[in-house]
């Protein structure tokens, strides 16, 4: 026997098409199929979707390995020609091992048979013997904390308990590659935790992990080294920390391209609204206090003065509505008075979607007296550091009168998104070090 | 020839699915196994009843007429059966396929063979109907000897027959979902094709008579008469057609779904 390679998965310019196979075909393949001769060329798809294109990577032996991208970035067919299940359209792949892929736990259950019964059958489809899976089955029985119900039909099994079974198979059957898709995002986070912990064991004995993750935080938890893909494309290759943070921003900056379009339409979707139906709120100076706002006026005020648009600004000066965590947000006011103006205050507040008050500040708090507002005017007010949270934030902008009456008063008047390269909780993200003494040592990362 | 191979190689697994197969059939049902002997029972008791009482049968080469159509209609069942559960086997258990890493030939192979069980299981009861016949249970009596020795060796030529059969419209029903629906018209065809109502030799001389001999399974059939229902060896070119056309759809069936094999993850 050669020696053994270091790599338990070897990839090398792997592609895969998909074919949508066309109905109008499906005679003459029929008759070619009759023939046996050019089955292949007779099946010509009518269509075709690249899943893959050109990926190489290897996985060395022993290592977690995990595969990020979005949704239809060929996660799942990557792991699923790992496993063995499809067949690359072109390239090489080689898996050296055994390999038990935890794809859809239970696969092959059938429901009218004893959870016993069919733990032996799907043992044995999973290429363990008769005799293996006897000697296994008090553990799986074990794992699986289904020893009351083991021999009622799995049709009576709930999901959760049928995929406790199916996961208690699936790594009795010792594979050298195991193959995990999200599947632990199922089952209470009792088991959930208990499937972690058996990943993770598997992992502490050399075995080789290939982990297919949307949760980012799993996938820095377990994973040695992280496959980025986006569009079917390799996007990098590196190690966990590092292909996260790319990932993040990517997916932030896709976001911000779609929430600066998605701003433009919304502010011209309510200058429309302005214009075609002066809301009823907004009464000519002098009328009575405005109504109230219900849940549906987003905007309110007697119109002493209009805002007449809301921008968020970057450090550059550009508008743009996706922010990192600590980069200065600009917002800007463009306001226009009814009439001169000498009693206005003009204010900003930052709130989460949850309503909570992030931040609320306005000229007056910040020792601003108002001398005149005679024409249109654009008031910036610059956070310089918004040691923010990862997440969408509202913001609420308003003018209005130093006793509180609203001239205009626009609430989630536009909305950013701030993302971090790290996976923190909470609103607050501060700037931050750790210190520590005496008898901890700790290792880079 | 590799894949061939494997085919044995996955003898623990065809058996454990053959058997939940048959476990899960019969499962919630009172009598269990008992029905794979009272169906086949419950059959022969209305044959007897109608061909004995009602419709009195004058050809002399096929009565017992009840205990004829028995011989011929057990084979069939598996037959038909075998057919079509094998060819929608792969469509039926598409999760396997898709999921896991799942030998597809195993499916047809299953499906074939649980009915095998089938009909195993009804052999008791044939067996108990030709010794009834032997006595004149019937009317006239059936001669009962070695001829009973063919029956092994007819279920493994039939077994291989079934076997290119269902590999060949399992992988074809993958592509081309048409075939489940046009299957039951030809099998409805078939079985009149085929002598289990009748032998070969009573029919009138004509070109329809000799289009009959052409169908592929004729061979099989006569024989199970032969060895069942009228006690004698068949003769070696009954043999040489049966064994023949067995190999041939085996050969024919399992090449076609070997050269579909890695499109069915995808398709199914």
């Amino acid at each position: 026997m050669s020696a053994r390679s270091p790599f338990a998965v070897e990839a090398r310019g792997l592609s895969k098409v998909y074919r949508r196979w066309g109905r109008s075909r499906a005679f003459g393949t029929l008759k070619s199929a009759f023939l046996g001769r050019g089955f292949g060329k007779a099946l010509a798809p009518s269509d075709t979707v690249a899943a893959l294109s050109d990926v190489s990577f290897d996985v060395k032996r022993g290592e977690t390995f995990g595969v990020i991208g979005a949704n239809g970035s060929g996660k799942s067919t990557l792991l699923k020609l790992v496993a063995g299940l499809f067949k690359p359209t072109s390239g090489t792949l080689r898996v050296d091992g055994k390999v038990s892929a935890l794809i859809e736990l239970g696969a092959g259950f059938h429901p009218e048979i004893s959870g016993r019964e069919n733990v032996v059958i799907n043992g044995v489809m999973l290429g363990l013997t008769r005799r293996e899976i006897e000697k296994k089955l008090p553990s799986i029985i074990e794992f699986s904390g289904l020893s009351e119900f083991i021999d009622e039909p799995v049709k009576t099994y709930s999901s959760g308990m049928y995929v406790r079974l199916g996961f208690a198979v699936a790594v009795h059957v010792d594979p050298e590659v195991l193959v995990v898709d999200e599947v632990l995002a199922v089952g209470d986070e009792a088991f959930a935790r208990r499937c972690l912990d058996t990943i993770k064991e598997f992992s502490a004995r050399g075995k080789t992990i290939f982990f297919v993750s949307h949760s980012l935080a799993l996938v820095e938890e377990l994973c040695d080294r992280v496959l980025y893909l986006h569009g079917g494309r390799v996007a990098g290759l590196a190690e966990p920390r590092e292909m996260l943070a790319a990932y993040r921003l990517n997916v932030s900056a896709g976001e911000g391209t779609r929430l600066l379009a998605e701003h433009a339409v919304e502010q011209e979707t309510l200058r429309a609204e302005e214009a075609s139906a002066p809301p009823a709120a907004a009464p000519g100076p002098g009328s009575e206090a405005p109504a109230p706002p219900s849940e549906r006026s987003r905007r309110w005020g007697d119109r002493s003065a209009t805002i007449d648009g809301v921008r968020l600004l970057g450090a550059d000066g550009a508008e743009r509505y996706a922010f990192r965590t600590g980069e200065a947000v600009t917002v800007e006011i463009e306001a226009t008075p009814a009439r001169p103006l000498a009693d206005f205050v003009f204010g900003v507040g930052l709130f989460t979607p949850e309503d909570v008050c992030v931040h609320g500040s306005n000229t007056e708090i910040d020792g601003f007296a108002p001398g005149g507002f005679d024409g249109t005017a654009r008031v910036r007010l610059t956070l310089a550091r918004c040691d923010l949270g990862p997440g969408t934030y509202l913001i609420d902008v308003a003018v209005h009168a130093r006793n509180g009456t609203p001239y205009d008063y626009w609430r989630g008047a536009c909305r950013f998104r701030v993302d971090s390269a790290r996976t923190e909780a909470g609103i607050w993200a501060p700037e931050r070090s750790w210190a520590t003494e005496g008898g901890v040592t700790w290792v880079r990362t | 020839m590799e894949r061939l191979r494997d085919l044995w190689r996955h003898r623990a697994l065809i058996g454990v699915l053959v058997a939940r197969e048959v476990k899960a059939r019969y499962r919630g049902s009172v009598l269990g196994y008992f029905w794979s002997l009272l169906n086949p029972l419950l059959m022969l008791a209305v044959y007897t009843l109608v061909f004995q009482l009602l419709l009195p049968n004058r050809s002399p080469s096929t009565s017992p007429y009840a205990l004829f159509l028995f011989c011929g209609l057990l084979p069939w069942n598996w037959l038909s059966s075998s057919i079509t559960d094998g060819a929608s086997s792969l469509l039926t258990h598409g999760a396997l396929l898709r999921k896991i890493l799942f030998p597809a030939e195993v499916l047809p192979a299953v499906a074939v063979l649980a009915q095998g069980v089938h009909f195993l299981l009804a052999l008791p009861v044939l067996l108990a109907a030709l010794l009834a016949g032997a006595f004149g249970a019937f009317g006239s009596r059936v001669p009962l000897g070695w001829s009973l020795a063919q029956v092994p060796l007819l279920m493994l030529l039939q077994a291989v027959l079934l076997l290119g059969i269902a590999l060949f419209l399992a992988a074809l029903t993958v592509h081309f979902r048409d075939v489940k629906d046009l299957l039951q018209t030809v099998l409805a065809v078939l079985f009149f094709a085929t002598p289990i109502l009748y032998t070969l030799r009573d029919l009138p001389k004509g070109r329809l008579t000799g289009l009959l001999a052409l169908n592929p399974v004729a061979p099989l059939f006569s024989a199970w008469h032969d060895a069942l229902f009228y006690g004698r060896f068949s003769p070696p070119e009954t043999w040489a057609a049966a064994t023949g056309v067995s190999v041939v759809s085996f050969a024919i069936g399992w090449a076609f779904f070997d050269r579909l094999r890695d499109s069915f993850p995808e398709a199914v």
